[in-house]
């Protein structure tokens, strides 16, 4: 019998809710990162997360280097696994890489879809004329150069950067599931990341979707929220009052309200 | 040529989507674990490689009628071209060796055109062309980095390599042949090769011979040899033959320096020629060059004489002053005979105190003077050997090669005779055969 996906994948299901949240975390992170939120996720939905190829403890028997060097190799794990698991029907929490993942299986099989939320997302991280992305070619060459001579140091320097707020637990947790990354694939799929230009989907893009980052990411100028919401058809833009790339981790009373206002109306 | 075979493919992608109406067409080389690389698209180049691995997509028997999207998992990297999700689906199969589940994807959005307008037994037919085109592509793919190999290995090696290729209309020539020729390495015509190398050709000290030798090249497409082309200060061998012994195929020239290895060759067989201790030659380089200039005086109905020179009491010498004395008395006769001695002449050492002239004359006054001067010259100056001086003397038997005397074996018996002759009558002089 073939291994499924969502197993290959650490994938796991909890919560009695009628409705079905899945949670699909963002780079360097496992689905660990939704810990904070899963209570009240659990006490409403039914709640499924699993690991992103090339994360968590079976990253590297998951990742797969060609299939991987696009969001849609992502996408299409992402079907498979709802496949897998007869998820006709869902909200998708997205952080990061994610949303754009979410975005490309959501234009895929709308049906699928009722709900998208995207924390921190970015269609392209590159500035591109009157695009303002926040990185220069160079500062990413840099950023590959740097992740390449020494994975231990870079982690030690962007791990802060990208929390962006003094949570030392936040910091730590993050760094743990950075190192646990094998670094040619924590390269690989940076550069997946950071290479990536999924604009020309997003207006294509049907679902209803809530966008959110905090006012301060490193990863992500408020610029980059507001060029998501004219492209989005359906989409809602929400900035909160926070500090870095990782709300859901650092900024979790916030990030909870959010989903209580946006998802309070599925709630069981 | 590669890119020729993707932009056909590409066209092709683009009529098949004319044709059809859908929205996109996507021509893949697709393996046995349902990877797709694609070759081309239209309407845009999509370069990203997709699985069809569960996709359901390879599973079906298609017949070239349209099927809906949704009993299929079809690849999301198509969506945002697609401008929303796949309404239908089409997979013509073309199997190629290599890639046994490629074929051409086609995909429909809603509002594309009406799917059961297609001319569907039109449809399969297509499958045999893209798969005559990716097969055609991998070809010219395979053949480009077999190519690759192919002028690393020819540059890897220390010899110089011309190909010509059978239909004459390209050559190859690697960096060594390049430098020996004043070429540029790298591909080359043919008609641009031949003045070089045949100029290069015509400096070389045996230029007639290999003239000569390549005349039959004209004529026999599947000639081959190994001729060594000789520049006088470096040495050639030029091996060329028809590639896998069909000259139609086209032909190799590999050029080896062998100068070092020639020299080395000529350094040793002129140490086997030689005499240690005198540096004169040996006996057996003596019988060999002797015979070849007796054969050659034959046959210009000329004949030789020969001179056997004995050192008079030499082995007193030895018994007296020792034998390193005994060495510098026999080196300094050498000396002094060569010196004697016209170029013309052969001399050599028979061994021990024997040397042996031919010289190249029947002249008998003539040579009466010259064997003389060998006598005197031998005798005229003591020899000074670590400290001492030593009065040499030798003795002379001389054999001309007339009235039958015509064979080596015959002329040195009797010149050994008046040798023997010379010693019998007081030594230190010259004797004649049939003049004792």
């Amino acid at each position: 019998m073939p291994v499924r996906c969502f197993d290959d994948l650490s994938g796991r299901q909890s919560g009695d809710g009628r409705i079905n949240v899945v949670l699909s975390h963002g780079f360097g992170t496992d689905q660990d990162a939704w810990s904070a939120l899963r209570p009240w996720l659990d006490a409403h939905f039914r709640v499924t997360s699993f690991d992103l190829p090339g994360c968590g403890q079976n990253g590297a028997q998951s990742y797969d280097f060609r299939r991987h060097s696009s969001m849609y190799g992502y996408a299409d794990d992402l079907l498979t696994v709802l496949e897998e698991l007869g998820i006709e029907d869902c909200i998708y929490i997205g952080h990061s890489m994610s949303c754009m993942i979410g975005a490309a299986a959501a234009c895929t099989r709308p049906d699928w879809f009722r709900e998208i939320v995207m924390i921190g997302g970015s269609p392209r991280y590159l500035n591109d004329g009157d695009y303002h992305g926040g990185f220069e070619r160079a500062d990413l060459d840099g950023l590959f150069d740097s992740m390449a001579a020494n994975f231990q140091a870079w982690v030690a320097g962007f791990a802060p950067m990208v929390v962006g707020v003094e949570d030392n637990a936040a910091i730590e947790e993050f760094s743990r599931t950075l190192f646990a990354m094998r670094p040619d694939i924590a390269l690989a799929t940076s550069r997946t990341i950071f290479e990536s230009d999924m604009r020309a989907l997003l207006p294509k893009l049907k679902t209803p979707t809530h966008i959110v980052q905090t006012a301060q990411d490193m990863a992500v100028p408020v610029a980059v929220g507001e060029w998501l919401h004219d492209a989005i058809p359906r989409s809602t833009l929400e900035i909160i009052d926070a500090t870095g790339h990782l709300p859901h981790m650092t900024a979790v009373p916030q990030i909870q309200a959010m989903l209580e206002r946006r998802l309070g109306a599925f709630a069981a | 040529m590669i890119d020729d075979f993707r932009d056909g493919t590409g066209t092709f992608c683009h009529l098949v989507q004319g044709m059809t109406g859908a929205g996109i067409v996507v021509a893949a080389e697709v393996g046995i674990d349902g990877r797709a690389e694609p070759v081309a698209a239209s309407p845009s180049a999509i370069d990203l490689s997709f699985d069809l691995r569960n996709s359901r997509i390879l599973d079906h028997g298609w017949h070239g009628v349209p099927m809906a999207a949704k009993g299929f998992r079809i690849p999301s990297l198509f969506v945002a071209t697609l401008g929303g999700p796949a309404s239908h689906v089409l997979y013509l199969n073309a199997p190629v060796e290599h890639a046994p589940n490629s074929g051409l994807l086609l995909l429909w959005a809603e509002e594309d055109a009406d799917v059961t307008a297609l001319p569907e037994r039109q449809l399969p037919s297509l499958s045999g062309t893209l798969a005559a085109l990716l097969d055609c592509r991998y070809r010219a793919l395979r053949q480009h980095a077999l190519q690759a190999q192919f002028s690393d290995l020819v540059e890897s090696v220390p010899a110089g390599i011309v190909v010509i290729d059978g239909d004459g209309q390209s050559a190859l020539v690697n960096g060594r042949a390049a430098e020996i020729f004043g070429l540029a390495s790298g591909p080359n015509t043919p008609s641009a090769l031949a003045e070089p190398m045949r100029a290069v050709r015509r400096q070389c000290v045996n230029a007639d011979e290999l003239d000569a030798a390549y005349r039959s090249l004209v004529a026999n497409v599947d000639y081959a040899a190994t001729i060594i082309w000789d520049f006088g200060d470096r040495q050639f061998e030029v091996d060329t033959h028809p590639i896998r012994g069909e000259g139609e195929r086209g032909r190799i020239w590999l050029f080896n320096d062998v100068t070092a290895e020639l020299r080395r060759a000529a350094d040793l067989s002129a140490l086997a020629a030689t005499d240690p201790l005198t540096g004169v030659p040996n006996r057996r380089s003596f019988e060999e060059r002797a015979q070849a200039i007796i054969a050659r005086r034959a046959e210009s109905g000329q004949s030789v004489a020969v001179a056997m020179i004995d050192v008079d009491h030499f082995k007193a010498i030895n018994d007296t002053y020792g034998h390193p004395a005994g060495d510098v008395v026999l080196k300094e006769i050498a000396r002094r005979c060569r010196e004697a001695l016209r170029a013309d002449d052969l001399f050599a050492r028979l061994g021990g105190e024997e040397f042996v002239a031919l010289l190249p004359s029947d002249d008998r006054e003539e040579l009466r003077a010259v064997t003389k001067r060998l006598c005197t010259i031998i005798a005229d100056t003591p020899v000074v050997a670590g400290g001492v001086v030593i009065d040499v003397r030798a003795s002379l038997g001389v054999a001309i090669g007339v009235d039958g005397y015509t064979t080596l074996e015959t002329l040195i018996a009797s010149a050994d005779e008046a040798l023997y002759s010379a010693k019998q009558t007081g030594r230190n002089r010259v004797v004649f055969a049939g003049e004792a």
